[in-house]
């Protein structure tokens, strides 16, 4: 947490850090905790129930903990297409579907919990990453 | 077409990188080989051809190809596809001079001409053509640079098509601090243009920068680039650096004003695509759009004009001077094409859909439709695959080719459920409507006047184009394929 508090305080103490302030807190912790959004409101100088509405606007900055171990799956249009429904199905308890990754000339594409790409990925791919990423 | 002639002080800086003669394997590292094992077949190629010239590169946009690797010889390119199914004896053999195959994928000119074409160091770029659009601007007067961009006729690629001379006229009749922002947001599913653009080579981006900062009189410069487009951005600050060391942002390699360049990343939103949201969003504001008047050009970042320009109409910039200019377009492809990836193609009322899909490896009786445009677009069909293609017609040019099996229905309802999610909240029309055009499109037959209505609401009334292009593809599925919404 004190190296994510650091990293924000190193920004210039101006409202129009709010978001750089977010993002370097995110990047150190994979999330955003409650201390973190009041630290990046203390040190913006913005309220801290108006940088909250802020932080709800920005759909990649999250609010809750990462789930451990999930793998995300992209449902873009062109992954929906190349089947990302049934590597959902194959893996039901370790993916979960996330939008649009832009990687679409890779479909079906997925993404490790350290935010890793991976693109052409088959049902089978997907189970042989998870059981190397569990072991 | 030939290319602007450098100037004076752009010859002397390119004099100080010599054009290196010897032949490398450029492996293509971007995003998209890195996702297909890009980095594996870096380390074979090193391990098999111990003492060979292999650089690295971003993805040249042949995305189907990776992980791939491009032999450069003196005038001679040639890609070899699919390295994770071995690599090729021919590979080597083209290296030492042994290869008359050229394959290079693509046209001689245009904005991917470098593209994963070259290391990503400076040198590597000067001697082919980078900065010839910003040297030759800070030789001209203001109104010279924007009329020379009139004349090119260049649009803005973002998707609405705004004439870019126009909008740089608007901002330069202001005085006092100005702004220019760069629009690299790039939220629109299917789109991965700019992207590409950037990683690949990021100078050219850097050209157009300067150009337009000449043209509107603008000294300071945001660039905004989507949050996860980490590569890109990494790949911008890294040429960013190198143009500062070369005198080229501080005036002192070209002449002209210094300007100033800060990289901010998004996190997420596709209603980012309305510019007044990105502006809100560097102000530390919430990410909603404004009310439109005062425009951008009036009244942007703090109330002072700014220029909000896309990624790709900046890259078309930095090709104005050259004669003619290339009036080509990028199409990010992907879907059932059995070469998905970015291309380039020329606007000049002979191309069609036809021939992209011919590229792309299908062809017209393969494919019921095209989604272009993603979750404000519309479904291209096969009536209109002969008509050739044009600018406006195109948006941004993200085009989804549907397989012949296509669920049109259940790709309409996941659009539509899409921009319900992406939705801001900040006008009812919008925060309310795209949630019941989701419900509704769960029974068609019952609700099609309803549909229409809500159509024409969300369209009519929503704050920004989020709202206002929701309705888009559903009313397109509807009409080009009622078919598919019958009980």
């Amino acid at each position: 947490m004190g190296e994510a508090l650091a990293a924000v305080s190193r920004l210039p103490r101006e409202r129009t850090q709010l978001l750089p302030g977010f993002l370097a807190a995110q990047e150190a912790l994979g999330w955003l905790p409650r201390a973190a959004v009041e630290h990046v409101s203390e040190h913006t100088r913005v309220p801290v129930a108006e940088v909250y509405a802020i932080a709800t606007g920005y759909s990649e900055l999250r609010l809750t903990p990462p789930e451990p171990g999930a793998w995300y799956v992209c449902t873009g249009v062109a992954c929906d297409m190349a089947g990302a429904g049934a590597l959902l199905e194959a893996t039901p308890d370790r993916t979960r579907a996330i939008d649009c990754q832009f990687l679409c000339a890779l479909a079906p594409v997925v993404h490790d919990d350290a935010e890793r790409l991976y693109g052409r990925v088959t049902a089978e791919d997907l189970q042989a990453r998870l059981a190397e990423a569990a072991s | 077409m030939t290319r602007v002639s450098p100037t004076p002080a752009l010859a002397r800086l390119r004099g100080d990188f010599p054009p290196v003669g010897r032949a490398r394997v450029l492996v293509h590292r971007g995003t998209c080989g890195n996702a297909v094992g890009a980095e594996a077949v870096a380390a074979a190629l090193r391990a098999s051809m111990p003492g060979a010239a292999i650089a690295e590169g971003a993805c040249d946009g042949a995305c189907w190809a990776a992980p791939s690797a491009t032999v450069q010889r003196e005038a001679h390119s040639h890609r070899f596809a699919r390295l994770d199914r071995g690599i090729p004896d021919e590979l080597a053999a083209c290296l030492a001079g042994q290869c008359d195959d050229e394959y290079a994928g693509r046209g001689e000119y245009g904005l991917l001409e470098r593209v994963g074409r070259n290391d990503g160091s400076f040198g590597d770029v000067i001697g082919r053509g980078a900065y010839g659009a910003a040297a030759m601007a800070a030789t001209l007067r203001p109104e010279q640079v924007i009329e020379a961009v009139a004349a090119s006729g260049l649009t803005g690629r973002g998707g609405a098509h705004f004439a870019t001379a126009q909008k740089w006229r608007l901002a330069a009749q202001h005085t006092g601090q100005k702004y220019l922002v760069v629009n690299a947001e790039e939220g629109e599913p299917g789109v991965f243009k700019d992207r590409h653009l950037i990683e690949g080579d990021p100078h050219r981006l850097i050209d157009g920068i300067l150009v337009a900062c000449r043209a509107a009189g603008v000294d300071t410069v945001f660039v905004y680039v989507n949050g996860q487009a980490r590569n890109a951005r990494a790949a911008f600050e890294r040429a960013l650096e190198d143009a500062r060391a070369q005198g080229i942002l501080d005036g002192a390699a070209f002449g002209g004003d210094p300007v100033t360049v800060e990289v901010r990343s998004g996190a997420g939103g596709y209603v980012c695509g309305d510019e007044s949201v990105i502006l809100n969003s560097i102000e530390g504001q919430r990410p909603v759009p404004r009310y439109k008047p005062p425009f951008a050009t009036d009244e942007g970042l703090w109330g002072r004009p700014t220029v909000v320009n896309n990624v790709e109409t900046l890259c078309a910039v930095s090709t104005v001077f050259d004669s003619p200019p290339p009036p080509t377009k990028l199409i990010p492809l992907s879907g059932a094409v059995s070469r998905p990836g970015l291309y380039e193609v020329p606007i000049d009322g002979n191309t069609t859909w036809t021939g992209v899909l011919a590229t792309a490896g299908s062809a017209p009786g393969l494919v019921p439709g095209i989604l272009l445009g993603g979750p404000s677009g519309r479904f291209v069909t096969p009536e209109e695959y002969e008509v050739p293609l044009t600018m406006r017609g195109l948006g941004a040019g993200g085009a989804v080719v549907l397989p012949r099996d296509a669920d049109i229905a259940e790709v309409t309802r996941s659009l539509a459920a899409y921009n319900m999610r992406e939705s801001c909240g900040e006008c009812t029309p919008c925060r309310e409507g795209t949630q019941r055009l989701v419900q509704l499109l769960e029974d068609v037959p019952a609700n099609r006047e309803r549909i229409a209505a809500l159509i024409e609401t969300l369209t009519e009334a929503s704050l920004c184009q989020l709202g206002g292009m929701a309705g888009r593809p559903v009313a397109s599925a509807l009409e080009s394929f009622p078919e598919a919404f019958e009980e």
